[in-house]
């Protein structure tokens, strides 16, 4: 296999290869993996490692989900449903998880989501810029579209009464630490602390027998810990929950606020999203996330008068990732949504990845398995990660560009403002966020776009250094 | 910079004689600035809640300049039309808006020419025609003030400004020709060198170089490195966006990259 042997040596930090390269590579290596079977008679491209690994004798495959969140509810009910033994292990299953809360139309169509679940349909966005010029987003969509915000627990709680309803046990307890199978068949003993019902007390020790883990458990995942996935770098989200007078909370009944610009965060944005019965004010940054404080008290500023005389009812922070981890997958552990680091860039989106990824990460094990019936091995969860990164890269890496583009400065952020008040923008944000998809338009319009977009930034960087010249 | 000079130290003599209706040009604006802030004292702003420092008699005046110029960004433009003088409670305000503005100390952005959320474009007539360059101008101060002292975004008072408003012949004229120039200079000057460098080493004359497919090569390359490279940190900035393009590229494929190391190492 010469060309396997020049690919390693020239080994990793070299030039990007295509993913379809990569891919190519991958598919190469498991069909070498599952020696004993006879290549010539597969379908090409087609791998199916499973034929060649142990039928298990009497019993289902046993899979662990750590994590009860989105990630971990869905990845629970699709194994549950595909026929494989499943126990969901959740620390806290009334957690409160701080967050955006906004979801797309596709994940209430996906995953199947009661209606009574969204506690309010956001169908007005408005963008601020740093010079407070404020663009309603919005215009273009549909009576029946609309962002959904939801309450984290109220969806966690869903996700995971559907995967116990499907088969799945949830356990209530936190998970410590995972040791690895001793052969290649042998199953991962996995640690953790059983809580009673009832709460209280530090739980019980335990430890159960499985043969696959699926890492669900957030931006601080242990298993990730546990399988040396790597570091990623990760935003720091900070939002108080403010509680504003009625007549305040109408205007945001079903509008949402962007806030952009460098006294709100070098990186992200500010922002204030509806909630059921309170805004959530606040804001995120990668790269000064010791000035957090002083951002917070700059978005609240920006916002002031439309959330005067609000108290606070909630201070809240958590991690974002900002890119994957190096590590994904090792042996017949998989990280699946936060734990992963799938969250986009720009908008910080995540719930819906991380359903879609525990979801499509347990329907590579049950396929692999022939719905339980089969061990599994990695080649087997390296397919999910192949079809997640095919499906959604090019997602990712738009928002990435876009993030680079527009938020590098206060001039790129008066230039994405002004860009966002042009109906064709946002007819294409809005279908790209809605259903991630992106829909080619009219040739000519992507023309007069790209033009509009270096026109805008033209301008705003000329003003910028302008600006810079300027001393008031 | 003349905006840089900005310095209050004009006489107040020179009050009278003073417009409130501003000149259109960048030159005047700098002096003016100084010597709107005692006008700002006389006249009397309607809303005192913003922070602008309203009317005073002459007496107060003099120590409201001071502290303005204590102060590191003195106070912008008069906004409102003055209305009818009435001294006491101007002078009531005053002192009430004076302790406001020390203790906020973040005055809103204010300008006669900024009306209802956009610049008005009549107030920019210079010979009949809008002046666009003070537009610019007036933009650039306007989100450099904000940029500096953020504001709340309010929406009964919007910010409906849009930049393409102004006609895309002022931009060139002001942002592309000089720095055309510049690269055009720097460009004809390289050019010129190398065409004299490469005759006198190779004898191939101007006139061949243009059909030589080396030379033209090197024109390419040197035509690049003009645009490409401006200033001596367009180097670096150069490689840190190539490696950018590609980095989150290469992070989202450290899963499969390692999928090679290891399987090459450990036998499956």
């Amino acid at each position: 296999m010469a060309s396997l042997s020049t690919t390693t040596s020239t080994g990793t930090g070299d030039s990007i290869r295509s993913f379809a390269d990569l891919r190519r590579q991958t598919r190469l290596l498991s069909s070498r993996a599952a020696s004993n079977a006879q290549l010539g008679r597969r379908l090409p491209g087609v791998v199916r490692a499973s034929r060649s690994s142990p039928r298990l004798n009497g019993r289902k495959l046993r899979v662990a989900v750590v994590g009860g969140g989105p990630a971990g509810g869905a990845a629970a009910e699709a194994l549950a449903k595909g026929g494989v033994e499943t126990i969901l292990i959740e620390r806290k299953l009334d957690n409160c998880k701080p967050c955006g809360g906004a979801i797309p139309l596709c994940m209430v169509d996906e995953f199947g989501l009661p209606l009574d679940l969204i506690d309010r349909r956001v169908t007005k966005m408005k963008m601020i810029s740093p010079s407070n010029v404020a663009v309603d987003i919005g215009r273009t969509l549909g009576p029946h579209e609309y962002i959904g915000m939801v309450r984290r627990e109220v969806l966690d709680a869903y996700l995971r009464g559907r995967a116990a309803d499907a088969g799945a046990s949830v356990i209530n307890g936190l998970f410590l630490r995972l040791d690895q199978p001793e052969g290649p068949g042998g199953s991962y003993k996995i640690h953790y602390n059983e809580y009673s019902a009832g709460g209280g007390g530090a739980g019980e020790r335990r430890t159960e027998e499985v043969d696959a883990v699926v890492g669900a458990d957030g931006a601080n995942s242990r298993v990730a810990k546990s399988i040396g996935a790597g570091e990623y770098e990760y935003a720091i989200a900070f939002q108080e929950r403010v509680r504003i007078p009625e007549a305040k909370m109408e205007y945001y009944k079903e509008r949402a606020e962007m806030y952009v610009g460098d006294d709100v965060s070098p990186d992200f944005y500010g922002w204030v999203f509806p909630k059921c019965d309170h805004v959530a004010v606040g804001t995120g940054t990668v790269t000064h996330k010791t000035d957090i404080k002083k951002f917070q008290a700059a978005t609240r500023l920006r916002a002031k008068d439309k959330i005067e005389g609000g108290t606070i009812i909630r201070v809240e922070a958590h991690p974002i990732p900002e890119h994957p981890r190096p590590r994904r997958v090792l042996g017949r552990v998989a990280l699946v949504g936060d734990a992963a680091g799938y969250v986009t860039k720009c908008s910080g989106e995540g719930i819906y990845f991380a359903a879609k990824s525990g979801r499509m990460c347990a329907e590579a094990i049950v396929e692999g398995s022939e719905n339980g019936t089969r061990m599994i091995d990695e080649s087997d969860i390296r397919k999910y990660l192949e079809k997640f990164d095919k499906m959604y890269w090019p997602t990712y890496k738009v928002l990435d560009i876009l993030q680079k583009v527009f938020y590098r400065s206060n001039a790129a952020r008066e230039a994405f403002v002004e860009m966002c008040a042009d109906d064709y923008v946002q007819k294409m944000t809005f279908d790209s966020y809605l259903y991630k998809r992106v829909v080619p338009g009219n040739p000519l319009d992507d023309l007069k776009l790209a033009v509009n977009t270096i026109g805008s930034l033209v301008r705003a960087n000329a003003l910028g250094r302008e600006m810079d010249k300027l001393t008031l | 910079m003349l905006m840089a000079s900005l310095s209050p130290s004009p006489p107040p003599t020179s009050l009278s004689a003073l417009s409130l209706k501003s000149h259109p040009s960048l030159r005047f604006q700098s002096i003016l600035f100084p010597r709107k802030l005692p006008s700002l004292l006389l006249s009397r702003s309607a809303d005192n809640g913003a922070g602008v420092v309203s009317s005073a008699p002459t007496v107060v005046q003099e120590e409201e300049k001071e502290k303005k110029n204590e102060e590191e960004t003195p106070s912008p433009a008069v906004a409102e039309v003055p209305k009818a003088e009435d001294e006491q409670k101007s002078n009531l305000a005053a002192n009430g808006a004076a302790v406001k503005a020390e203790a906020a100390a973040v005055p809103k952005f204010k300008d006669t020419r900024w009306v209802g959320g956009t610049w008005d474009l009549k107030q920019f007539k210079k010979n009949g025609e809008t002046d666009w360059d003070a537009v610019v101008d007036a933009e650039v101060r306007r989100r450099k003030w904000l940029q500096d002292n953020p504001e709340a975004s309010s929406d009964d008072e919007p910010v409906l400004f849009d930049t393409s408003i102004i006609p895309w012949w002022t931009w060139v004229k002001r942002f592309h020709l000089p720095e055309a120039e510049i690269l055009n200079g720097r460009a004809a000057m390289v050019g010129f060198f190398m065409a004299y460098f490469v005759d006198s080493l190779t004898g191939v004359g101007l006139v061949d170089q243009t059909g030589n497919f080396f030379c033209k090569t090197l024109l390419f390359i040197a035509v690049a490195g003009v645009l490409l490279i401006r200033k001596n940190e367009d180097i670096d900035n150069l490689k840190k966006i190539l490696e950018e393009t590609t980095f989150y590229d290469k992070q989202w494929q450290a899963t499969w990259q390692e999928d090679q190391t290891s399987s090459a190492s450990k036998e499956k």
